[in-house]
């Protein structure tokens, strides 16, 4: 393909618009601002890449230069959206851009050739059709990036050293800690759309507390000492990612307890180490996608899904639980895929026959699916009990 | 009512525009009159492509006769397949469509379009302009005509015209002991491939060492963007413009080297000025070039004063004849005689071009 500038504008441009359409049906639903400024910006390079580069460096661009091209784009926009803190999480924009280029391939090879006898011909111009989008483009699109702008939630920068807690959070906001920023006595969240970014909370009833707020983010947080949970929501809706939880050894604390959040969106605990405390991650009549955490030296169970929850346990990584390494309990639903469970202890001072060293246990009318766990040295195997059932994939 | 858009010629450009009216519904059938001497649309590409014994097209996946870049044939092959591979291929600008899957695909289209409803047998001698537009030998008239003429005849060289050795690479033929082949062009380097592998001695005769490259005009010729320098150059310029780009050359590549070089080790393939003593001259010399040896062309030239450049009748930017031309009526060139408009206009892209440019000008006309 051979583009004029005025083409390759053009093509960006109409290609542009699904994604640009996504992006406007997703920020709403997500609560967060971020879809539509990374599709402003994957444009805003996209434009500035034809303008000053492609159109010069181009002059007959073989289907094959759209993958180097494709990558360049990409690595320059996530670069970009790292320097403007927004604050986009990693896979879900890693598939917008891709779904965008994807797109834009489709239409480049397929849809606009056909759609438009001549496009080729025109390299990659639109006609009248073009000249609208040139002009209503640029126009609808700094529109809504302006009042995307406008309405985000404020970030406040939490200065290197200690605070003194309980820090609340009772509007919406992103809270984001310089490195060595400490809060002693813990944070409470109760507002919607909150995010707590890169912060350290030391002691304090709960570390971390969210009482019924949605769309809250925690990310790569620490937390350690808590007396009771290390981050405790009730009512509410999280997304937990990158964090390293703490508990206290021999008190009676829980690492993460989302709790009665049934009729909420799901939660999402993701990546996080949690260390020590009677149970690690424990969801109570919730939602929740539980996945690629390492959970280490639980007392009581490592992974808890129970009182009729929902949701997923996968590819986490347990080990030196005792009694219980991934627990389904009353009426839960649960699927628990591609796991790691080893060296689940037998908690021989319980007197428990349902704490022997069980690396996966189905307990109380819950049901669980199995796909592809590995068990390694856990003397009760895999369990169900109390109408309860296993079923293997 | 009778048709009001007339194609007069029945190859590969006739098809081309064709379909492209019949794109979406423009026309129906009844409403395109195809003026031809012969039934099917690769009657005279075909017997060609058989005596150089072409096996892959020289075009890529875009080279066909559909009103549609997309689907390229290298998508078809895919599809009928069941494998990527042609698409891979495509998109590293690798793939060649081979001969047979070109006509299968002409087959389909002529059969898909109703090619054959529109069809007026017979060799237009005459086009000339009258009240509501063009009359073609006595039919019509009709308000948009587009000439697909064609290659106005095979070129040999002067000096082999009565020489009885002589055939031309377009004309059936074996291949003798000793073979000269006279020309450097893609022809001419297949039947260097052909006589070599038939066991001969080649001595290539050529005034000039060929150009290498995948096309017969550097890429970016083909679109908006490479051509807007062309159309910008004065008239003389643009003339040598097209001249240059007349000069001989095929795509580069080892399974076109490596004969020829293993030849040469063996002392079976060289270079010379003259045919001097082989038993077999091959003229893979392409065409005639010019309007002036075309009868309808130059007959269209002489009765409406046309404007002329050289070899090359003067054309609009988008393939139409601007005195013959205007809000009500037009007349378009497509193939060969439009290279004043697209230098690759003798290729299937380039037919397309003018194609959808005729398209376009009929579509806007408020009479049509």
């Amino acid at each position: 393909m051979s583009y004029t500038l005025r083409g390759r504008l053009e093509t960006r441009l109409a290609a542009a618009l699904v994604p640009f359409l996504v992006a406007a049906a997703l920020s709403p639903v997500l609560h967060k601002w971020w879809p539509l400024e990374l599709v402003g910006l994957m444009l805003a390079i996209g434009l500035a890449l034809d303008a000053g580069l492609y159109h010069r460096l181009l002059p007959y661009q073989p289907g094959w230069l759209a993958l180097p091209q494709g990558l360049l784009e990409l690595g320059l926009t996530m670069a970009a959206a790292r320097a403007l803190e927004l604050n986009a999480p990693l896979r879900p924009a890693l598939a917008l851009f891709a779904g965008a280029w994807l797109l834009l391939q489709l239409l480049a090879h397929a849809g606009l050739p056909l759609l438009r006898l001549s496009w080729p011909d025109d390299g990659g111009e639109l006609g009248r059709a073009g000249s609208t989008l040139r002009v209503a483009a640029p126009v609808a699109l700094l529109a809504v990036l302006g009042i995307a702008w406008a309405v985000e939630p404020p970030t406040v920068r939490l200065a290197a050293g200690e605070h003194r807690g309980p820090l609340v959070l009772d509007h919406a906001q992103t809270l984001v800690g310089e490195p060595g920023a400490v809060v002693r006595g813990g944070i409470v969240i109760t507002a919607d759309d909150v995010t707590v970014r890169n912060v350290t909370v030391i002691g304090g009833r709960h570390g971390i507390e969210v009482q019924s707020a949605e769309s809250v983010e925690l990310e790569e947080v620490v937390v350690e000492g808590a007396e009771l949970d290390g981050i405790h929501v009730r009512r509410g809706q999280v997304e937990i990612r990158d964090c390293r939880v703490r508990s206290l050894p021999g008190a009676f604390t829980q690492g993460i307890d989302i709790s009665f959040a049934f009729d909420l969106r799901p939660s999402l605990v993701e990546r996080c180490t949690v260390v020590g405390g009677l149970e690690g991650i424990v969801t109570h009549f919730a939602h929740a996608l539980i996945r690629d955490n390492r959970v280490r030296n639980t007392e009581l169970r490592a992974i808890t899904m129970t009182e009729m929850s929902m949701g997923r346990i996968e590819d986490n990584d347990v080990a030196g639980a005792v009694g219980v390494g991934i627990f389904c309990g009353d009426y839960s639903h649960c699927e628990i895929d591609g796991n790691a469970v080893a060296d689940v202890a037998p908690d021989l001072s319980s007197g428990d026959r349902q704490r022997q060293g069980v690396a996966i246990l189905s307990h109380f009318g819950a049901e669980a699916e199995l796909r592809g766990n590995e068990i390694v040295r856990s003397p009760g195997g895999i369990a169900a009990s109390w109408d309860a059932t296993i079923e293997h994939e | 009512m009778p048709p009001r858009v007339a194609i007069v010629g029945s190859g590969l450009g006739g098809l081309v525009a064709y379909a492209t009216l019949r794109h979406g519904g423009l026309l129906a059938p009844g409403e395109i009159a195809v003026f031809g001497d012969r039934g099917h649309p690769a009657a005279a590409w075909r017997p060609r492509a058989e005596a150089i014994r072409q096996r892959l097209m020289r075009s890529e996946s875009e080279g066909h006769c559909a009103p549609t870049s997309f689907p390229g044939l290298a998508a078809r092959e895919a599809l009928r397949r069941r494998d990527l591979a042609p698409l891979v291929l495509s998109v590293c600008d690798r793939y060649r469509p081979t001969v047979p899957d070109f006509l299968r695909h002409v087959d389909e289209l002529r059969e898909r379009s109703g090619w054959d409803e529109s069809l007026v047998p017979g060799r237009v001698e005459r086009v000339r302009t009258v009240d509501g537009g063009f009359e073609i030998d006595g039919h019509g008239p009709f308000r948009h005509v587009l000439l697909a003429p064609g290659h106005p005849g095979l070129a040999r060289p002067p000096h082999l015209e009565r020489d009885p050795r002589a055939v031309h690479a377009y004309e059936p033929h074996e291949y003798a002991a000793s073979v000269a082949v006279v020309g450097a062009g893609m022809a001419a380097a297949t039947e260097w491939l052909n006589a070599l592998a038939a066991g001969a001695e080649v001595v290539s005769v050529r005034r000039r060492e060929p150009a290498r490259r995948p096309l017969n005009v550097a890429r970016h010729l083909f679109t908006k963007r490479g051509l807007a320098a062309f159309h910008a150059s004065p008239r003389a310029g643009r003339a040598a413009l097209l001249r240059g780009f007349g000069e001989p050359s095929y795509p580069p590549g080892r399974s076109w080297d490596a004969p020829v070089e293993q030849a040469v080790r063996e002392g079976r393939f060289r270079v010379e000025p003259e045919p001097n003593g082989v038993a077999q001259v091959i003229c893979a010399t392409g065409f005639k070039r010019g309007f002036r040896h075309d009868a309808l062309l130059a007959r269209l030239v002489a009765e409406h004063g046309l404007d002329t450049e050289g070899r090359w009748i003067v054309l609009a930017d988008d393939s139409t004849v601007p005195a013959l031309t205007d809000r009500t009526r037009t007349l378009s060139l497509a193939g060969v005689p439009a290279q004043w408009a697209f230098p690759a206009a003798d290729t299937l892209v380039g037919m397309k071009v003018a194609a959808r440019h005729f398209r376009r000008r009929v579509e806007s006309c408020p009479t049509r």
